[in-house]
């Protein structure tokens, strides 16, 4: 495993290396004027200066701040109602047709009423993200768990352990693999979502940055957050799959 | 022990027409006796088994265990299933020790018997595998201590050793004969091989196919404790085989 590891991570970085070339190509080009366009090479020395200097990384950190905050909620939200949703019929009729009006409306288009509600600072942008991400988790886990073998529970409940003790230590464990999943899709919505938000009304954070660069023309300034972003959507999708290889560590091979 | 009066179950099937799968089983197994349930596939007696757990209601008759009739799991009974239903995030010392802990005994001395248990089964020294990493037969000798740990009076058995291979199986079925001669558990064994039913059983139970129905009880009158290489040159256990056999081919009378 760990000797295919190596030429899988050359492979998938060979697309972003093609990405950075093409860009290089059309600025030296002068396809694109250098004002629309900075060539990579001014972006990445712009952010390498960047991320030593303490307030654009106090806006990384808020960014950061709202995506944790609001992914944590959607997580304990998201799980906690599909898992009732499979253990109780009630719980499951409540949710159902909630989840089915809800999900398919473009969250975003709350944002106004969370702002109105909730105000301009953290607490409207963490809602957002949360209302976004919440859908996935909670439909991979009802997903999930409603579909674990019975005979598991059955070796559970014939020790002794109630319906309801068996729900959280027997089946949301069982489910696992698809409730990570769901959480996986949640952490990647809740990367975009977070940055849209600041980006339609912030007076901090990345999205906040790229907007102010792009009034201001400074267009250098207009890609650093956006890298930004990106490789903290890197970085935490390494930390989340090496959480779940841990977790999943009983599990058979799977997607 | 186990005293099941006039049982019968009817599914709703997917088209919403009524399906019997069990017709008016009355069936009394004492302490200590081993008695296999004998079928053709879909013949409902693996629900038998379920319906004696506690697992799945019956829609007619009752089921007592000692006297009291049975509305739920519970640990006085001690099913053991063919896919095994082992907990796939839990080692092998983790899913024996689980109905000791749920049974409330201390960490420490749950461990202690879990390990001894590990050892009657001939697993030691694999402990902290997980199931994933475990052959089928020793996934079924994991499962059989994870149900004998918390010392149900009854096995529920379900096809136990119908997943393996010809050599395990044989060989699962010794090892079951040589832990039940210690306490001489009650168990009920549901089975479509005679070979197997007859080698174990005091008695067996030869279903109908579907509705299932008691064609037939057949004692097994072989002495114990068996061994395989004996019986099959004796000549009342070959006979046995092939007098059940017939039965079992035989054409079913309009009930």
């Amino acid at each position: 495993m760990m000797r295919r590891a190596i030429p899988e991570t050359l492979l998938g970085s060979l697309p972003v290396v093609l990405v950075l070339a093409l860009w290089q190509g059309l600025t030296s080009a002068g396809m694109a004027p250098p004002s629309l366009l900075p060539p990579p090479a001014a972006v990445f020395s712009r952010l390498a200066q960047q991320l030593t200097d303490p307030v654009f990384l106090g806006h990384a950190a808020t960014t950061l701040f709202r995506l944790f905050a609001g992914f944590t909620i959607a997580v304990a939200i998201g799980v906690a109602l599909g898992v009732l949703a499979t253990g109780s019929r009630t719980v499951g009729a409540l949710v159902g047709p909630v989840v089915r009006v809800l999900a398919p409306v473009p969250k975003i288009a709350l944002y106004p009423a969370f702002i109105l509600i909730l105000g301009f600072e953290h607490a409207s942008k963490i809602a957002l993200v949360a209302a976004d991400a919440v859908f996935p988790i909670l439909l991979a886990t009802y997903q999930g768990t409603s579909a674990v073998e019975p005979k598991l529970v059955w070796s559970a409940l014939a020790t002794g352990t109630s319906r309801r003790k068996a729900l959280f230590t027997i089946v949301l464990p069982a489910a696992l693999p698809s409730v990570l999943t769901g959480c996986r899709i949640g952490l990647v919505i809740s990367c975009i979502v977070v940055f849209l938000a600041e980006m339609i009304s912030s007076t901090n954070g990345l999205g906040h940055l790229l907007v102010y660069a792009s009034r201001s023309f400074r267009t250098v300034d207009m890609f650093v957050p956006l890298i930004t972003i990106s490789i903290l959507g890197l970085a935490l999708n390494a930390g989340f799959n090496a959480l779940r290889a841990r977790l999943l560590a009983g599990f058979p091979e799977e997607s | 022990m186990i005293a099941i009066e006039g049982l019968s179950k009817s599914f709703e099937t997917a088209r919403r027409s009524s399906h019997t799968a069990l017709a008016d089983i009355s069936l009394n197994v004492a302490a200590g006796e081993f008695v296999s349930i004998l079928g053709p596939s879909g013949c409902g007696k693996s629900t038998l088994l379920y319906i004696v757990g506690g697992f799945v209601p019956p829609t007619e008759g009752t089921v007592a265990v000692n006297g009291k009739p049975v509305t739920g799991p519970g640990p006085d009974r001690g099913p053991v299933f063919q896919e095994f239903a082992l907990f796939p995030w839990k080692t092998v010392l983790g899913n024996v020790m689980y109905g000791l802990l749920e049974r409330g005994m201390a960490r420490s001395k749950a461990e202690e018997r879990a390990r001894a248990l590990i050892g009657l089964v001939h697993l030691k020294g694999y402990e902290h595998f997980y199931p994933k990493e475990l052959s089928g037969g020793m996934k079924q000798r994991v499962a059989i201590a994870r149900t004998l740990a918390y010392g149900p009076s009854i096995l529920l058995m379900d096809e136990p050793f119908g997943a393996l291979d010809a050599h395990t199986r044989t060989g699962l079925q010794n090892e079951l004969l040589d832990i039940w001669e210690r306490d001489r558990k009650t168990v009920l064994f549901v089975t479509h091989s005679v070979e197997e039913a007859v080698f174990l059983s005091d008695r067996v139970v030869v279903l109908t196919r579907s509705p299932g129905r008691i064609k037939q009880t057949v004692a097994i009158g072989l002495s114990r404790p068996r061994r395989r290489a004996q019986l099959l040159v004796d000549r009342r256990y070959q006979t046995l085989v092939v007098d059940i056999e017939r039965l079992m081919d035989a054409p079913e009378e309009a009930p």
